[in-house]
């Protein structure tokens, strides 16, 4: 396994004519972009995911002297927010424009199919204004077009379809990354990275990287041990693969194919680390990385997503402090905060009823009844079990056994 | 049957399904009486209509190999059963540039 870059970083197109396959998309695009007289202002290209349309828009952008103002599906698309990053963007011409090296700017907005929900309200009809305003030439990106939601989107877009890369073009730019990185590899093991992919080139060249050795030939029996390319892969799993990576890019190939929950996983390599370390000073270095990866994650919050690729960063870090340590082992707990709330449930729906039956007597909300009446109707029945309160509140006998009980919450 | 997408013939059609063939994406050349390819987006329509028009099933368009730049049809390639885009895009790599193992340049 190679510990250098990511690959796919790498060998990112910076030429239209680098982006692989799609010809007759790419010139449909290049035509549209060259054209100073669109029929429709906007263009939009459509397909699977992973088929080049975020990198052609880079790659023609960057060769014909464009500067991309890009919002994708990890910025918020609200009305507000569209109108407010690409409003002036599309309205004022920048001072560039007019320099020889420049062509000024393209709006490129990706994964418009995403922009739905309560947090996206209003983005599909302020994307339509800004098209119909723009005095730039507006990009956009969609996996699925038959979505009822961005029927305004397909009227006022000149449409681009993206088919999936085919098997053979993937196994030829196989063979070249081979090359250019000097390593050997069997044709049927390309071929079956190339299978396994689906016409994704971007996870070809993400398994391939995470399968090669160096003075190594790849052979078929390699490949074998290829998951599909589902993203389901479960958390048990994820931990042994994070764990037992060789290196920092095979950690991180492993996290951005899985689909577990962050802030689980966060929590259960935080709880495991003790026992993927015996050495104290790798152990602090790996959680000083787990801490700095929770940080990012804390910032990702709901809407920041553009943020994960820190976050999958360090958390590969943390795997890959000591590679040569590794020792497998059996148990990998659960995170020992789920595995307290799991034996606390009975406890918290106890009290969470509680708090209902006061909140309900006293007109107040159930935070309010947990906070400030819960202390004193324990101090109450301290004094007296059999109140008149109880029946007031219409409290069973176990649920004054658990106030009389309870220490804190 | 494996037709050219540069420039190919079809029989004579009547009004309607020229206007169809058209919306679909073929455009007519006048002067040669061939049509060509200007749209994309509708392939599998476009395929479905020629091979009634042509009374023939397997229509296909002939691929220019990225690497040698020859046309060649997709029929012979190894993986025909697998390929889920037979006939668009119009570029791939030929037989012989896979077996030889050419890359791109």
């Amino acid at each position: 396994m190679r510990t250098d870059a990511l690959w796919v970083e790498k060998y990112r197109p910076e030429k239209i004519s680098e982006v692989l396959g799609n010809e007759e998309a790419k010139a449909t695009f290049v035509e549209w972009l060259q054209n100073k007289r669109h029929v429709k202002k906007a263009v939009l290209l459509y397909g699977p995911p992973g088929v080049g349309k975020t990198a052609l828009v880079n790659a023609a952008a960057n060769e014909f002297g464009y500067k991309v103002i890009e919002m994708n599906a990890s910025d918020t698309r609200t009305e507000k927010a569209i109108n407010k990053v690409a409003g002036p963007a599309t309205f004022f011409v920048g001072l560039d424009r007019f320099s020889t090296a420049s062509k000024g700017s393209l709006l490129f907005l990706d994964e418009v199919d995403g922009v739905a929900g309560r947090e996206d309200r209003g983005g599909i009809g302020a994307i339509v204004k800004i098209v119909e305003e723009s005095r730039i030439p507006v990009t956009m990106a969609a996996n699925d077009t038959d979505l009822e939601k961005i029927r305004p989107l397909k009227k006022v877009s000149t449409l681009i379809r993206f088919q999936q890369v085919r098997l053979p073009l993937i196994i030829t730019m196989l063979r070249r990354i081979c090359a250019m990185e000097h390593i050997d590899a069997e044709y049927d093991a390309l071929e079956r990275i190339a299978e396994n992919s689906k016409g994704d080139v971007r996870s070809a060249i993400n398994d391939l990287q995470s399968l090669s050795e160096p003075n190594r030939v790849l052979t078929l029996q390699d490949t074998l041990a290829l998951s599909s390319r589902n993203k389901d892969i479960s958390m048990d799993e994820t931990l042994r693969g994070f764990f037992s990576a060789k290196s920092f890019a095979e950690a991180a190939t492993m996290l951005s194919r899985s689909n577990v929950d962050y802030d689980d996983f966060l929590l259960s390599v935080s709880d495991n680390l003790p026992r993927r370390y015996d050495n104290p000073e790798e152990l602090a270095k790996a959680y000083d990385f787990v801490s700095r990866a929770d940080v990012f994650r804390g910032r990702i919050g709901t809407e920041h997503w553009h943020l994960l690729r820190y976050f999958f960063n360090y958390m590969a870090r943390a795997a890959a402090v000591s590679p040569e340590s590794y020792r497998p082992f059996d148990f990998i707990s659960p995170p020992i905060r789920i595995i307290t709330l799991f034996w606390t449930k009975g406890k918290r729906t106890m009290l969470e009823n509680i708090c209902a039956k006061i909140g309900l007597q006293c007109h107040v909300s159930r935070v309010t009844a947990k906070n400030d009446f819960v202390l004193f109707i324990k101090a109450i029945l301290e004094k007296k079990k059999s109140n008149s309160i109880v029946t007031w509140f219409k409290l069973e006998n176990e649920e004054v056994e658990y106030l009389l009980k309870m220490n804190k919450f | 049957m494996v037709l050219n997408k540069k420039a190919f013939k079809l029989p004579r059609v009547e009004r309607d399904i020229f206007i169809r063939l058209v919306r679909l994406g073929l455009e007519y050349d006048r002067e040669q009486g061939c049509f060509s390819i200007k749209s994309y987006n509708n392939i599998e329509k476009l395929v479905d209509v020629i091979s009634n028009i042509l009374g023939d099933k397997r229509v296909s368009f002939l691929q220019s190999c990225l690497i040698c730049g020859s046309d060649f049809p997709c029929q012979g390639c190894r993986y025909f059963d697998l390929c889920d885009t037979r006939n668009l895009p119009f570029h791939c790599v030929c037989s012989q540039c896979l077996t030889e193992g050419k890359v791109f340049e």
